[in-house]
């Protein structure tokens, strides 16, 4: 669970990235952060995942205080995370396998046991005969997988992906959010963070669109300011 | 414990493989830290031989005085009284005509040659130890001695080992400064070489920060560098000097040769090795850790 509560992050020299926001993940939700570019999507996330911490307000995850705790201990609540990053950030110098690995390695799994959750996690992105490809071989898409299956390798209970569908095309794009809905349905938090263009819920209403948002929460944010969804209120 | 030995395999294997895709460039590091530690290892073995050699020689004899054949037991403690009593002598020491001949014939070569001579040509001598080494002392001190009643000459001699001695002690000195100072240039070179390694995996470090790796995790790998750095270039270094030492010895033999000596140079014992390897793994090892606390701010 995810807890903000009057939360603001000021970069040092800039105007606030976030400010005051208030807001509730329950486990096994599916949450979208909508908003344009600039808007504190990428801060708003990293603030969920204990990579940055407020400038006030408090950050709860599973009821420990992100602000309170020592440095040294936040290693292990980022562990909690699977992160899919807007540039991937996979490891350009070893093969697909190698890069599921990292995070078991992090976590000291190593060996058979984490051969067998390696290809079960490349399985599920469907990238499993290409264990021996280096990344730079993969398209877009199968990268974007690559850096999927990275993220639930170590089984976390939150999946937090910076958008993940950014340039892909249509297709590719609705495989991915499939995939993540599969881990919501299994149990795991899935948050997004995504443009405009699939954060509109009006325009997903009107057109048919397969992905359908009012079932889902939305954070949409503005200049750093959380607006509800449906009424266009700011929420404080 | 059990993640704890893991997380160090997992590091250890990680550098190994590290090493084994870039062999050449590992070796020619090792390398650099072989030659730059090889030079006081040098020094060191050749100083300690020396001081072995000297240590070897009876150092204490400085000034041999030899007193006229005809004298009777009171002259003699007369001599002893006056020659403690200066101020310019550290410590004297009286051997009679019968010691000196058991000492000699203690020696079995000497055996055919004593056996020739009739009774004991031996004088009786006291063998002083002077204060003062320089030159002009050493003269005054002579002619005083030799002034003494009933001291029929006065040799000086073994001033050459004591001065050798001290100058030894300056050598000994010169190498520690020189061992520091490449002691600071090999942490400088590892330091670097760790530096420019942060640098090339900046972006693997950056994901496991964000993924959650702990700071100890991150670094791990590169102290390792910086270990077996040390260690291959201490294990280098000794093979150098080990060169080095055997092609030395063949012209010192043919020199000692000459003098009728068997010197020559010994190679360091092995507390002696164990020591150059465990310093050098040590010195890798801290100048990765202060290469990786000065670059920990950027990555």
């Amino acid at each position: 669970m995810i807890v903000f509560d009057n939360v603001t992050k000021r970069y040092p020299g800039s105007i606030d990235a976030i400010s005051n926001a208030s807001f509730t993940i329950e486990q096994g939700e599916l949450v979208y952060v909508t908003g344009h570019s600039g808007a504190g999507k990428s801060t708003l996330l990293k603030l969920m995942a204990a990579i940055e911490r407020p400038t006030n307000g408090t950050v709860l995850i599973n009821n420990q205080n992100v602000s309170k705790l020592k440095e040294a201990t936040l290693p292990f609540i980022r562990r909690k995370f699977g992160l899919v990053f807007q540039d991937h950030k996979l490891l350009y110098d070893r093969n697909c396998f190698q890069n599921v690995a990292l995070p078991l390695a992090i976590n000291g799994i190593t060996g058979q046991e984490a051969a067998k959750r390696i290809r079960a996690a490349l399985d599920k992105v469907g990238l499993l005969g290409r264990e021996k490809s280096m990344p730079i071989t993969l398209s877009g898409g199968e990268q974007q997988r690559l850096a999927i299956a990275r993220a639930v390798v170590s089984k976390p209970s939150i999946l937090i992906a910076d958008e993940p569908t950014g340039n892909l095309d249509k297709n590719y794009a609705e495989d991915i959010l499939a995939l993540f809905k599969a881990f919501q349905q299994v149990g795991v938090t899935v948050i997004i963070a995504t443009h405009d263009a699939l954060g509109r819920t009006d325009a997903d209403n009107q057109t048919g669109h397969e992905i359908t948002h009012h079932e889902n929460k939305v954070l949409h944010l503005n200049q750093g300011k959380l607006i509800n969804p449906t009424n266009s209120e700011v929420i404080v | 414990m059990k993640t704890w030995l893991i997380h160090h395999m997992q590091a250890l294997r990680l550098v190994l493989s590290r090493f084994q895709k870039n062999r050449l460039g590992t070796l020619l590091i090792c390398l650099s830290i072989g030659v730059t530690l090889a030079l006081p290892s040098v020094a060191y073995i050749i100083l300690d031989n020396l001081n072995g050699l000297v240590s070897s020689v009876k150092s204490e004899s400085q000034i041999s005085v030899f007193l006229t054949e005809k004298h009777d037991t009171a002259l003699v403690s007369g001599i002893e009284k006056i020659l403690k009593q200066n101020p310019a002598i550290q410590n004297v020491i009286f051997v009679s005509k019968q010691d000196a001949l058991e000492q000699l014939t203690a020696i079995d070569a000497n055996k055919s040659l004593l056996d020739s001579l009739q009774g004991n040509p031996l004088p009786d001598a006291f063998f002083v130890e002077p204060k003062m080494l320089d030159a002009t002392s050493i003269e005054s001190l002579k002619n005083e001695l030799s002034k003494i009643q009933g001291v029929e000459t006065v040799l000086v001699d073994g001033v050459w080992i004591k001065r050798l001695n001290s100058l030894l002690f300056l050598g000994k000195k010169i190498l520690i400064i020189l061992a520091g100072l490449l002691g600071f240039a090999l942490i400088a070179v590892i330091g670097n070489t760790i530096r420019m390694q942060v640098l090339t995996q900046s972006a693997e470090i950056e994901l496991s920060r964000l993924i959650g790796a702990t700071k100890s995790f991150i670094r791990r790998p590169f102290l390792y560098v910086g270990g077996l750095y040390g260690l291959g270039g201490g294990a280098l270094a000794l093979m150098i000097t080990w060169v080095m030492i055997l092609f030395f010895n063949q012209t010192i033999k043919a020199i000692a040769n000459s003098y009728q000596s068997d010197f020559n140079l010994h190679f360091l014992s092995f507390a002696e090795i164990l020591v150059v390897l465990i310093i050098s793994t040590a010195l890798g090892w801290i100048s990765a850790y202060f290469s990786l606390s000065s670059s920990a701010k950027r990555t």
